[in-house]
């Protein structure tokens, strides 16, 4: 049926033996139908792993979402008595309030407790080992306030659909003096509280501090060295033995797994250096492991600055460092600013490099600066999901919860930022 | 491949430019790329306040040879250049001269409009900026705008984008970008090939205005713009100058075959 190949120099058929040609407008004929088939199957077949993967992500954040909310049974330590909404509730001084209204349920005077209130020492203490709760739930009224403390005993924990759906049997199994309470790990004081060994005082506020000192000092560190490095291979570097030294060197980098950067920035930083497992010697890892990315959106955006631009400003007698800081880098800069949220947001979910140079299990207190000891919000998590206590699990999730959060927040930033300078020239 | 049967060893000039009127002078000129050799050794004469028109035939070498006279062709790598390019007896080449320099005097308008996606006030202001200039700006930006007949289009929207004026306003504020810089010269590069007519028109008057105050050096495609806007024409076969000379005498009584088969639309 096929005609002669062109290769094989085989005379052309006449025009007699040419095969008829199929009508051009065969729109309802079976071919037709048959190749709209095929068309279809096809679609579906790539939209079955689209929808996989989105059920796959609606799965983790149910999962993480839930996980952060318990139901439990509580035989507390304080005087057990809640407050109503109202009673308890003021602009800007609710946690006083309702730390007055236990305080005077506790058998103290009011004179006392406002001489506590008055006292920073023992109103750190107190806020160090009791926290005030929201419930909407307690002794089966809506909307009350709690004063819970480290040193309740922590009778029962349910997760919270099982909660909803034996509401009765768990109200009827708190014997009398105890308490049955929806707690949400996830709430306010969650990024205010230090760390601690007790679930229910457990706070993200180290991590937090130190997730967002690391990534401010890889943006500073990151940012220079990964945009000096785009703007010398593209508007610098002739091709040289050298740049594709530099180039190839680039491409492998990206490539390599963090443990071993981990590694590198144990060796070199924290001890070579000195600097010990501190938050600079963590910046600097990450920013080892972020520069390739970085440099590879660099050059991307630096490359998609049009060369006539360059040409007008070469013609105006512009010296090649006054074309790359007037014309090419202000072209650049949506692409290299999205590029370096996305390393960003790498490096804030990077666990196993800060483990291995040493990232510590406990820290008590937010970081002072880039010379103490830190933890970051995924170690912290690790930390939390390996411990024993059930109730950690709670912590790990409203943890986890929250570096999704920011994580959207910066996949956002970038995908505005992208939408907004798409088309500029 | 390179076919050089018929062309002159020497070029035809017709009405030399007489010395006191010359501005740019270019003599011995040849121009490699890497082992590609585009330009041999052209000789030619640019007068001042008159608009020279470079014609000839794509990848004659007329693009090139505008570029090496602001030595944009030194940013390409791999350039060799021999020969000499004075302005005002200045060699432009000489081992002291910045290339930089030589394009702050020497400006150029590209074939495509390429305005920074910048505002219509600091499009023009760029060229000044460079020099660290510390004067009235306003009063320059609306000098160049005004030389460029573009102040009364674009008079109350300074500050908007540089992008958003049509082709034919792209162009003229690119050309008032140039004049800014308060150039001697002006190269332009196929000013007008991506412009409509009407916009074509508006160029083609401006250039028979800037030549009052500059030196005006264009490469054309379009044998009756070379008529209409220059004053002398030079064609340019194979990197070579084969004719030059007055632009009426180039165009009715040319003197090479070269030169009588372009003109007359017999090839290229």
């Amino acid at each position: 049926m096929s005609r002669a190949g062109a290769g094989d120099r085989a005379p052309l058929p006449a025009p007699a033996d040419r095969p008829e040609r199929p009508d051009m407008l065969d729109l309802g004929g079976v071919e037709a139908r048959r190749r709209r088939r095929r068309v279809r199957a096809f679609e579906a077949a790539v939209f079955v792993p689209v929808l996989l993967a989105l059920a796959l992500l609606a799965t983790l954040f149910f999962d993480v979402i839930t996980d952060s909310f318990s139901w439990q049974v509580i035989a507390p330590h304080n005087s057990g008595r809640s407050f109503a909404f109202a009673e308890g509730f003021a602009f800007h001084r609710t946690w006083e309030n309702v730390v007055r209204l236990e305080l005077l349920a506790q058998g103290r005077t009011p004179e006392e407790a406002d001489a506590l209130l008055a006292d920073p020492e023992a109103r750190r203490l107190f806020a160090a080992r009791n926290r005030v709760e929201l419930m909407p739930w307690v002794d089966g009224l809506p909307l009350r306030w709690l004063v819970t403390s480290s040193r309740d005993d922590h009778v029962a924990d349910l997760p919270l659909f099982e909660g909803v759906g034996r509401r009765r049997e768990l109200l009827a199994s708190a014997e009398p003096g105890q308490v049955v309470l929806l707690n949400a790990w996830l709430d306010w004081s969650f990024f205010l509280k230090n760390a601690s060994r007790s679930p229910a005082m457990a706070g993200l506020l180290p991590a937090l501090v130190g997730s967002l000192m690391l990534i401010a000092l890889v943006i500073l560190l990151a940012v220079p060295l990964g945009v000096g490095t785009a703007v010398y291979l593209e508007e610098y570097a002739g091709d040289t033995p050298f740049s594709r030294l530099v180039e190839l060197n680039l491409s492998n980098l990206a490539g390599v797994p963090s443990v071993v950067y981990g590694i590198l920035g144990l060796s070199v930083f924290v001890r070579l250096l000195g600097l010990g497992p501190v938050i600079l010697a963590g910046a600097l890892t990450l920013t080892l492991l972020v520069v390739p990315v970085v440099v590879v959106a660099a050059r991307e955006a630096i490359r998609s600055v049009p060369d006539s631009l360059r040409q007008a400003a070469y013609g105006l007698g512009a010296t090649r460092s006054q074309v790359v800081f007037r014309v090419v880098l202000p072209g650049a800069v949506s692409g290299i600013t999205t590029g370096v949220i996305l390393a960003v947001a790498r490096a804030l979910g990077e666990t196993a490099p800060l483990l291995v140079i040493g990232a510590a299990a406990f820290v008590p207190r937010p970081p002072a600066g880039p010379l103490s000891p830190f933890t970051a919000i995924p170690i912290q998590v690790y930390n939390w999901v390996s411990e024993n206590d059930v109730e950690f699990t709670h912590v790990a999730s409203a943890a986890i919860v929250v570096l999704l959060l920011v994580l959207g927040v910066l996949y956002s930033l970038a995908f505005y930022l992208r939408r907004r300078y798409e088309s500029r020239w | 491949m390179t076919d050089t049967a018929g062309i002159p060893a020497e070029t035809v000039r017709t009405a030399p430019v007489p010395p006191e009127e010359s501005a740019l002078v270019i003599t011995g000129l040849s121009l490699w790329y890497g082992g590609y050799q585009a330009i041999h050794d052209v000789s030619l004469t640019v007068p001042r306040n008159q608009v020279t028109a470079l014609i000839g035939a794509s990848g004659s070498g007329k693009s090139t040879l505008l570029r090496s006279i602001n030595r944009m062709n030194d940013l390409v790598e791999g350039v060799r250049v021999e020969g000499s390019v004075t302005y005002d007896g200045v060699e432009l080449y000489g081992p002291d001269v910045d290339p930089v320099e030589v394009r702050r005097r020497i400006g150029m308008v590209f074939q495509k409009p390429n305005p920074f996606p910048k505002s219509i006030y600091e499009n023009v202001a760029f060229g000044p900026r460079l020099m660290g200039f510390r004067g009235d700006m306003d009063a320059l930006v609306e000098r160049a705008l005004r030389e460029a007949a573009l102040w009364d289009e674009v008079e109350d929207k300074l500050r908007s984008s540089g992008l958003g004026l049509s082709g034919g306003q792209q162009q003229r504020l690119c050309i008032a970008r140039a004049l800014a810089s308060d150039p001697s010269v002006i190269l332009m590069d196929e000013p007008t090939s991506a412009l409509d007519p009407i916009a074509t028109d508006r160029i083609e008057r401006l250039i028979d205005d800037l030549k009052r105050d500059y030196t005006v050096l264009i490469v054309t495609h379009n044998m009756q713009q070379a008529g209409r806007v220059s004053d002398r024409t030079a064609f340019m076969h194979l990197g070579r100058l084969v004719e030059e000379g007055p632009t009426d005498l180039i165009f009715t009584n040319p003197k090479h075959e070269l030169t009588e088969r372009y003109v007359s639309g017999r090839f290229g």
